[in-house]
């Protein structure tokens, strides 16, 4: 049933606005920035947690968020502890390191035992999840046929992000929209290479519109138990991706 | 019939505030269909999920093996459940591994067949439904009444009491403040949970990923947050990979609410994982650190291995065919009276829980083939609930009644026109001038209630038809007319114009007096055998003087014919292959009518206006819909049409005699939306859903008339 599209950015801006998304053409990647910074003053942000996005590193968007008084917190564990470490080269590692990191965040006296320091982290980075009024995702793919982004990652946490804050905003660049449903998979094992040791990601999200419910009775209402508003910035121009 | 599934009809269809829920639904529900399907090439994305099915069903114990190592390999636990008793067990000892006291659910159908949340709660684990739909019922302490909208029999008013007392405050009937307080009230329990549990939509045997879909976002919460998730799988929802996925996504969004794309599809392979910490890759970060996989069992693989039923696990779970059924947008979902609702619930139900209880939830089929039609994965609904009645005919025998009837009477054609002789005469008391019956007396009380009964014919057909005996010798075309049971004995003027009709188009038509009962009743209840006899008597009748065609004006009996009586024979190929050649001579009247006078042309518009309605088996079993219209309007008649025009009018089935209030209810949809065109004549080409109609009008002391095609153009012809 996969039918190329000719225009499939444009099939997906106009599917996924059907869908009831809000979506915005930015012609790169410093531009999806200043669209971003202006969402977020007129929708009166202040809390924002962000998933792994090289999109954000590369425009260091969230030292832009922070610069503008807003509290943002990098969910991806790794990018997280490099927050946490004040972004030094991280040469250094170890458990203790981490332990260090961890306990000073959460502000408990923490072992150095991985599983107690993994606990104390979802706690902590979950609960930043349920009170942010905007998370931040990068999607991997998005669909023309559907209108729908494909959001991947290994932690669970990328899926909080996109369904528990207030505002959801994803970024999604114009080369990795794909005709159809078929075309998704290729392009998740290109742009997720495994760190883990597993084919698959372990959580793929696919994301269409807004969420709604029909099961309160009288009409169908925007905003089940996801957000209440969901962005997605295109950028039409390649992302140089790293680069400083 | 059953006295339970009586009185629960009956409770349903006096409960207003379900009526009304049923109403505001079945309105959204056809508003959602008309926009969805309107410019959407509905038959080639059907194909494709129906081969995606047919194949991974066939290759479902490969792909299982598959599915299993992948699973596991990418880190969860596969564990398979032989029955519901196992699949509880086992999640049971998961809590208990993990100390759980609270868990979060996600909606799944396979949860309520083996009774998962009494089952935890029963060991003082509280289980909250995270659905709002289905957590508004786990509140009212029901059943869910639909497959995808568990609370549609919920009203506003019913919902604010139900999340009032839920969430301790004072909600009132505004829906936005209803749904921000659900939320909230979901919000904690998800935080709060230590095992969330969810079903899978679609499991990929290739990579071991299950799939959530949830348009509200609590698929993504309960499969996330808390630290261990356990999905029970039925083992038909195993396909190979993502591509045969991404079709069964393609239409089951479209058929639940109208969208392209599910909100959110949850694409879950093993447990949630991270290398951030020296040494080892370890689970559990942001996201559960044990995964299990329940795949259950419970009577599915013997449906694999039965030829009748296979396609029943086909099913995507889209709730299409409820949300067509006539009964359904009577009664809703609970009045079946086990988890799974409607036709294909009847068959889910005899695999996954007892025979006895899909006998009675088979027992409410119209067989009016609506869903058939529209189901997705084209699943034939009303063969299995044919093939369940005759299993369990031939399982536990026929009530003796049935028995009789069928057995000895139907077989018998010199006893049935006997008993239907003494009849016309016994009526009598009871025939009002314009021969009607519109009383009858004690233990028949309940025939006369929902409509007035036409009197039945003291002269047979056979009588009045001595001229019509046979063809002779012409180089016209020969039709045998099949009159059915209804217009031999009620509506034999009816049957009498037709054959005039016939003659007029330059026909030799003529009456086969050997014909007998087409065997439908019979059939469908599941005597097999009263059946096959039966279709050999009308078989010789009707091949005898070689026939060009067969006219019929019962839809039901053309169907029998045309293609019920080839199953029937299948064992039989001298007798089959007779079945065949008859079977492409069937035709409805005005089909007959358009193939006689082709040339024929248009007449002016006469200031007659009708509405048609079509008949179940007419439209759906035979595709006839558009060639009564063509006749009509070729004939100078006006059609208004009426709204739903080929939905059942409550005669289908044994539903008019076992549930006559049932069958009132689904006529009275019917009549309103005769009575809306405004038009005075409704023109039907099925004698049974004259005589439905006509009493159904007739009790409401309409004006309206009710007549079969034959009927009105004998005078214009």
């Amino acid at each position: 049933m996969s039918a190329e599209v000719t225009n499939p950015v444009a099939a997906f801006v106009e599917e996924a606005s059907k869908a009831g998304a809000k979506v915005y053409e930015a012609s790169s990647a410093e531009d999806a920035g200043v669209c971003l910074l202006k969402m977020i003053q007129e929708k009166n942000v202040k809390t924002a947690v962000k998933s792994k996005s090289e999109i954000a590193n590369t425009i260091k968007l969230r030292e832009r968020l922070a610069k503008e008084g807003i509290s943002i917190v990098e969910t991806d564990l790794k990018e997280w502890l490099s927050q946490l470490s004040g972004d030094k080269p991280s040469g250094k590692k170890t458990i203790g390191y981490m332990q260090e990191l961890i306990s000073e965040a959460t502000g408990q006296k923490l072992d150095n035992e991985p599983r107690a320091l993994l606990d104390a982290a979802n706690l902590f980075l979950r609960q930043r999840c349920v009170e942010a009024d905007l998370g931040i995702s990068e999607a991997s793919a998005a669909i023309a046929e559907t209108g729908s982004l494909v959001v991947a990652g290994n932690e669970g946490v990328t899926r909080l992000v996109a369904v528990l804050p207030r505002i959801h905003v994803t970024l999604v660049e114009g080369n990795n929209v794909v005709s159809s449903l078929e075309d998704v998979f290729g392009k998740i094992q290109t742009s997720n290479p495994s760190s883990t040791g597993q084919v698959m990601p372990a959580y793929i999200t696919y994301i269409t519109g807004r969420n709604t419910t029909a099961d309160i009775p009288g009409a169908v209402l925007a905003r089940a138990q996801g957000p209440a508003e969901e962005y997605i910035i295109v950028i039409n121009k390649p992302v140089k991706r790293g680069a400083e | 019939m059953s006295r339970a599934m009586a009185e629960r009809v009956h409770k349903a269809l006096a409960d207003e505030n379900l009526q009304t829920a049923l109403t505001r639904l079945l309105g959204l529900i056809k508003y959602v269909r008309q926009i969805t399907f309107a410019n959407l090439d509905f038959e080639a994305l059907s194909s494709e999920i129906r081969r995606v099915k047919e194949t991974s069903i066939a290759n479902l114990p490969d792909l299982v093996g598959q599915f299993k190592l992948q699973a596991t390999k990418a880190g969860a636990i596969v564990y398979e459940a032989e029955d519901a008793e196992d699949a509880c067990g086992y999640i049971s000892m998961v809590t208990r591994e993990h100390g759980v006291k609270h868990v979060v659910k996600s909606k799944s159908m396979l949860g309520e067949e083996i009774g998962i949340r009494e089952h935890l709660e029963k060991t003082g684990i509280s289980v909250t439904e995270t659905d709002i739909g289905e957590w508004i019922v786990q509140l009212a302490n029901e059943r869910p009444a639909h497959l995808v909208g568990p609370a549609v029999h919920k009203t506003i008013e019913q919902v604010a009491e139900l999340v009032s007392k839920a969430t301790g405050r004072n909600i009132g009937i505004e829906p936005q403040i209803l749904l921000d307080a659900s939320r909230e009230a979901l919000r904690q329990t998800y935080i709060q949970a230590d095992m969330g549990m969810s079903g899978a939509n679609i499991a990929l045997a290739e990579t071991g990923s299950l799939i959530v879909v949830t348009n509200e976002g609590n698929g993504c919460m309960s499969t996330t947050m808390p630290p261990v998730h356990v999905a029970m799988v039925g083992y038909e929802k195993i396909v190979s990979g993502w591509n045969d996925a991404a079709a069964i996504l393609r239409l089951l969004s479209r058929c639940t609410n109208g969208m392209k794309m599910p909100v959110y599809v949850s694409h879950i392979t093993g447990p949630s994982r991270t290398d951030a910490i020296p040494g080892s890759v370890h689970t559990g970060s942001g996201g559960p650190r044990e995964v299990h996989i329940v795949l259950v069992d419970n009577g599915r693989w013997q449906m694999q291995e039965t030829d009748d039923f296979r396609e029943a696990l086909y099913c995507i779970k889209c709730g299409t065919c409820l949300n067509v059924c006539p009964v359904f947008a009577s009664v809703a979902g609970q009045t079946y009276g086990h988890i799974y609702q409607g036709g294909i619930g009847a068959i889910l139900t005899a695999f996954l829980h007892s025979a006895q209880k899909a006998e009675e939830v088979a027992s409410l089929c119209l067989g009016c083939m609506a869903c058939r039609d529209a189901c997705p994965v084209r699943i034939d609904i009303p063969r299995m609930i044919t093939a369940l009645k005759t299993g369990l005919a031939r399982e536990k025998g026929l009530p003796w009644l049935s028995k009789m009837a069928y057995g000895r009477v139907l077989k018998n054609q010199p006893t049935f026109d006997r008993l239907i002789k003494i009849g016309s005469y016994v009526q009598q008391p009871f025939v009002d001038n314009d021969l009607m019956i519109r009383r009858l007396p004690g233990s028949l009380k309940s025939l006369t209630q929902t409509i007035s009964l036409p009197s039945l014919s003291r002269r047979p057909l056979g009588e009045r038809l001595k001229g019509y005996s046979s063809p002779g010798r012409t180089d016209k075309p020969g039709v045998a007319f099949y009159s059915g049971c209804v217009g031999s004995y009620a509506y034999p003027e009816t049957c009498e114009q037709a054959m005039q009709l016939l003659k007029k188009c330059g026909a030799q038509p003529y009456y086969p007096e050997k014909q007998a009962c087409c065997g439908a009743p019979a059939y469908f209840a599941g005597d097999m055998e009263t059946a096959l006899s039966l279709a050999r008597t009308n078989i010789a009748a009707l091949e005898e003087m070689k026939p060009d065609f067969i006219a019929t004006v019962c839809p039901g009996c053309a169907n029998v014919i045309k293609r019920e009586y080839l199953a029937l024979t299948a064992n039989d190929t001298k007798l089959n292959r007779r079945a065949k050649a008859l079977a492409g001579k069937v035709r409805d009247l005005s089909q007959l009518i358009l193939e006689l006078t082709p040339s024929r042309s248009e007449k002016t518009l006469s200031n007659q206006k009708v509405t048609y309605h079509d008949p179940c088996h007419l439209k759906r079993g035979l595709g006839v819909f558009d060639e009564p219209r063509k006749l009509l309007k070729r004939e100078g008649f006006e059609i208004v049409e009426m709204a739903d025009a080929d939905a059942c009018c409550g005669f289908g089935g044994h539903v008019v005699l076992s549930y006559p209030e049932l069958s009132k209810s689904i006529l009275k949809r019917k009549l309103d939306n005769i009575e809306a065109t405004g038009v005075d004549t409704v023109v039907t080409n099925c004698l049974p859903c004259v005589l439905q109609l006509r009493g159904g009008l007739d009790k409401r002391h309409s004006k309206i008339k009710v007549v079969h095609s034959a009927d009105l153009l004998i005078n214009s012809l």
